[in-house]
């Protein structure tokens, strides 16, 4: 899609196509979708395994319970603590990528 | 509950100070569109404060610490997966459904769909949610008026009722944002700034997550008398000596039987009580210094019982104290005791993350950005900002274990955020503190009550007045409708409120979450994502995922009432998991009821094309169209 970027015509043309949801235009918005969905589920998935490793892993590391960082046991460490930055760098990952997609596509209109 | 003059100056500071920047925000609301939705205008900091102010209520602010003062690690899934649920609504819905322009869900479901009964049906399970989820906040005013400051409970309830009606009704969302936006700043300074004061009094977190963990049970840090009335139950791991004034008699109760009250969690899990088979009840009569048994206590009459500095604390309830170790472990009393840690630990996740994504209250909020860039840099700003409030509470909960045991006796685990700072010495340093904590609660409570008020009377007033009863009225009139639904939406709150002070009302909450997440979020994410959904397969979807949910609630709270359904959840304890926190059931079931019938159905609605350009052209296009007009 890169090389169309800066021209004006088929820009304004592509815009059309979309506004009076043509085929084309379809497709167009169809490819933005699948884009920003792929994001959200990777975000999601990603999120989903930080934290739902932590059940099992007292199951699969028995030694999880009784282990412990500066004097305070791992586990309160690994919920309590350190599964908020986990959420908010994912967060700001997820905001960067999605307005780089938006962007893109407006490019590509405009 | 002895009164603290710091915590009835900290209630009534906060009361004015809501007061007064309510009415300072009301000169700027006119129009419709800013009792909705703040005339969509509100940069997206200042709006991230007022949504993680509505969105730290009395569980977030009382009920985490409490809860992990009782039940240790298990409980810290409950703040995690609060902060995860805006993960989710970051990703899949705030940007889109700003763009989409409806301003709550029952325009979402009308606007995707083409139905007005569609939205009526939505209209129906914002106001339920909405007014389950009234309780406990009203709930939480009425216990902190009354263990802080010693009035009575229906004085907190009305207290907090006409401050929240007033601003909301004088100023509506507008004058909300920047009450919501000042309460979130009480909230997180009253929560962390006392932390710190108990640290430097108790010791660092090590040595007290350490100290908790090694004592086989809570025992009691200073000699505490108790008031107990008839019918009180103790539960007690080892034997006890106390000292009663006079006499009492009480009942020795084996262990194992059932009896006393069923306790649930904040988002309404029950608590699994053995049942094992039972030997004869033993009436005594107790005087002066006496020793009982482990086992439990049932109280006959009332009486003033004294215990000595280090006595093992009875708990108030059906389940006996748990050690130190359960309790700094994982699947402790909480998850091991339901029988299937893993399964209760996974089911209590999916319910609480997706859940409270679903809350009408939370979702409103997005519409006030002004557009989908700043509705996602929004989301984004409160997961940063709960974050923050969330490391602080499980605090509280551990020095309250070993600070402040006696409130498992009296079952008010819930108090301790209110009652820790209070014992720190010199006196006026526990009653500032007690100020301090008591304004953060009021904030807590009063900020979700006016998101709540706002959402319901949105419903009432937009939904079904405005596009139902007169769809022609003036803009004067639906303001003036929104006003009016505000007043009776926040009476009826009220007068629920006060019927409910002796109700175990978690159980409702825990209702309002999986009718949530089983209908609200998978419309949502469908609606959003998926253009081939129909309206036979979402209205479909959403009520077989609301009635399955509200099913195993609805059973889990029978065998509350009915020993042979409680004897057969107990013999199938998977069954009883799911039951009582089935969203991770019945979110599967909507999206495939959903899925299959659309599919099945093919009816896909000729506007979707238009719908689904809406919902995803990104703004600079300038395509949106707003429901509400300016």
């Amino acid at each position: 899609m890169a090389p169309h970027r800066r021209d004006p015509e088929r820009a304004g043309r592509r815009l059309r196509d979309l506004l009076e949801q043509t085929q084309v235009g379809a497709v167009f918005l169809g490819a933005l979708m699948r884009r920003q969905l792929r994001l959200s589920l990777a975000i999601t998935i990603a999120f989903l395994v930080g934290l739902g490793i932590q059940p099992v892993l007292p199951v699969i590391w028995p030694g999880y319970g009784d282990a412990s960082v500066l004097g305070l046991p791992l586990p309160w460490v690994v919920l309590g603590a350190l599964t908020y930055p986990l959420l908010v760098v994912l967060g700001l990952l997820y905001v960067r990528r999605a307005e780089g997609i938006d962007d893109d596509f407006t490019d590509l209109l405009q | 509950m002895i009164v603290s003059a710091g915590a009835v100056v900290g209630l009534l500071l906060m009361a004015t100070l809501t007061v007064a920047v309510g009415a300072y925000a009301r000169r700027y609301a006119r129009t419709t569109s800013d009792f909705l939705v703040a005339a969509r205008a509100v940069p997206p900091r200042l709006n991230a404060a007022a949504i993680s102010g509505e969105y730290l209520s009395a569980a977030s602010f009382l009920g985490v610490a409490g809860l992990v003062m009782q039940f240790g690690y298990d409980v810290l899934w409950y703040p995690v997966g609060y902060a995860a649920g805006y993960l989710v609504l970051l990703v899949f819905i705030a940007g889109p459904l700003r763009r989409f322009g409806a301003y709550t869900i029952p325009d979402f479901a009308e606007g995707r769909f083409g139905s007005p009964r569609f939205r009526r049906l939505a209209v129906g399970l914002v106001i339920l949610i909405g007014l389950f989820y009234t309780l406990p906040q009203m709930k939480a005013a009425g216990i902190t008026v009354s263990t802080a400051a010693g009035m009575p409970y229906a004085a907190g309830v009305a207290i907090v009722t006409v401050v929240v009606v007033s601003i909301v009704v004088a100023g509506g969302m507008r004058g909300i944002t920047l009450v919501q936006a000042m309460q979130f700043a009480v909230k997180l300074f009253a929560i962390s700034v006392p932390v710190f004061a108990l640290l430097i009094h108790y010791g660092s977190p090590a040595r007290l997550v350490g100290a908790a963990g090694a004592e086989p049970v809570p025992r009691l840090s200073a000699a505490t008398s108790f008031r107990v009335g008839a019918g009180d139950l103790w539960s007690l791991s080892r034997p006890l000596t106390l000292s009663v004034e006079g006499h009492a008699t009480a009942t020795l109760l084996p262990p194992g039987e059932r009896g006393g009250t069923a306790r649930t969690t904040y988002v309404g899990v029950p608590l699994s009580t053995a049942s094992q088979p039972v030997e004869p009840p033993r009436p005594v009569v107790l005087a002066g210094r006496s020793t009982v048994p482990a086992g439990r206590v049932r109280w006959e009459q009332d009486a003033r019982v004294t215990l000595a500095a280090g006595a093992p604390v009875p708990f108030g309830s059906d389940t006996p104290p748990s050690s130190g170790s359960a309790w700094l472990h994982p699947f402790g009393p909480l998850a091991g005791g339901s029988g299937h840690p893993l399964l209760f630990t996974y089911s209590l996740i999916v319910g609480i993350v997706f859940g409270t994504m679903g809350l009408p209250h939370i979702l409103v909020r997005f519409y006030t950005n002004p557009d989908a860039r700043a509705a996602r840099r929004t989301a984004w700003y409160v997961l940063v900002l709960v974050s923050l409030f969330y490391l602080w509470p499980p605090l509280y909960g551990v020095i309250g274990r070993l600070h402040a045991a006696q409130l498992y006796t009296t079952n008010l685990t819930d108090a301790v955020v209110l009652i820790l700072p209070r014992q720190l010495g010199p006196p006026w340093l526990g009653e500032a503190l007690a100020a301090v904590v008591a304004a953060g609660a009021f904030a807590a409570f009063s900020s979700t009550l006016s998101g709540l008020l706002v959402s319901l009377a949105g419903a009432l007033g937009h939904d079904i007045y405005g596009r139902w009863l007169r769809p022609g009225a003036s803009a004067r009139a639906r303001s003036r409708a929104f006003q009016l639904c505000a007043l009776a939406a926040g009476t009826v709150a009220a007068l629920l409120g006060l019927s409910v002070e002796h109700f175990d009302i978690s159980i409702l909450v825990g209702w309002a979450f999986a009718i949530a997440a089983s209908s609200f979020f998978p419309l949502l994410a469908l609606g959003i994502w998926w253009r081939r959904l129909t309206l036979l397969g979402a209205a479909t979807g959403a009520t077989v995922g609301g009635l399955a949910a509200t099913a195993g609630i609805v059973t889990t709270m029978l065998a509350f009432a009915s020993a042979p359904l409680a004897r057969l959840l107990d013999a199938h304890s998977a069954l009883a998991v799911v039951l009582a926190q089935p969203a991770i059931l019945t979110i599967p079931l909507a999206f495939a009821v959903m899925v299959g019938l659309s599919l099945l159905d093919g009816r896909v609605p000729p506007e979707v094309g238009a719908t689904m350009l809406q919902l995803h052209a990104p703004d600079r296009l300038g395509l949106r169209r707003d429901y509400v007009p300016d």
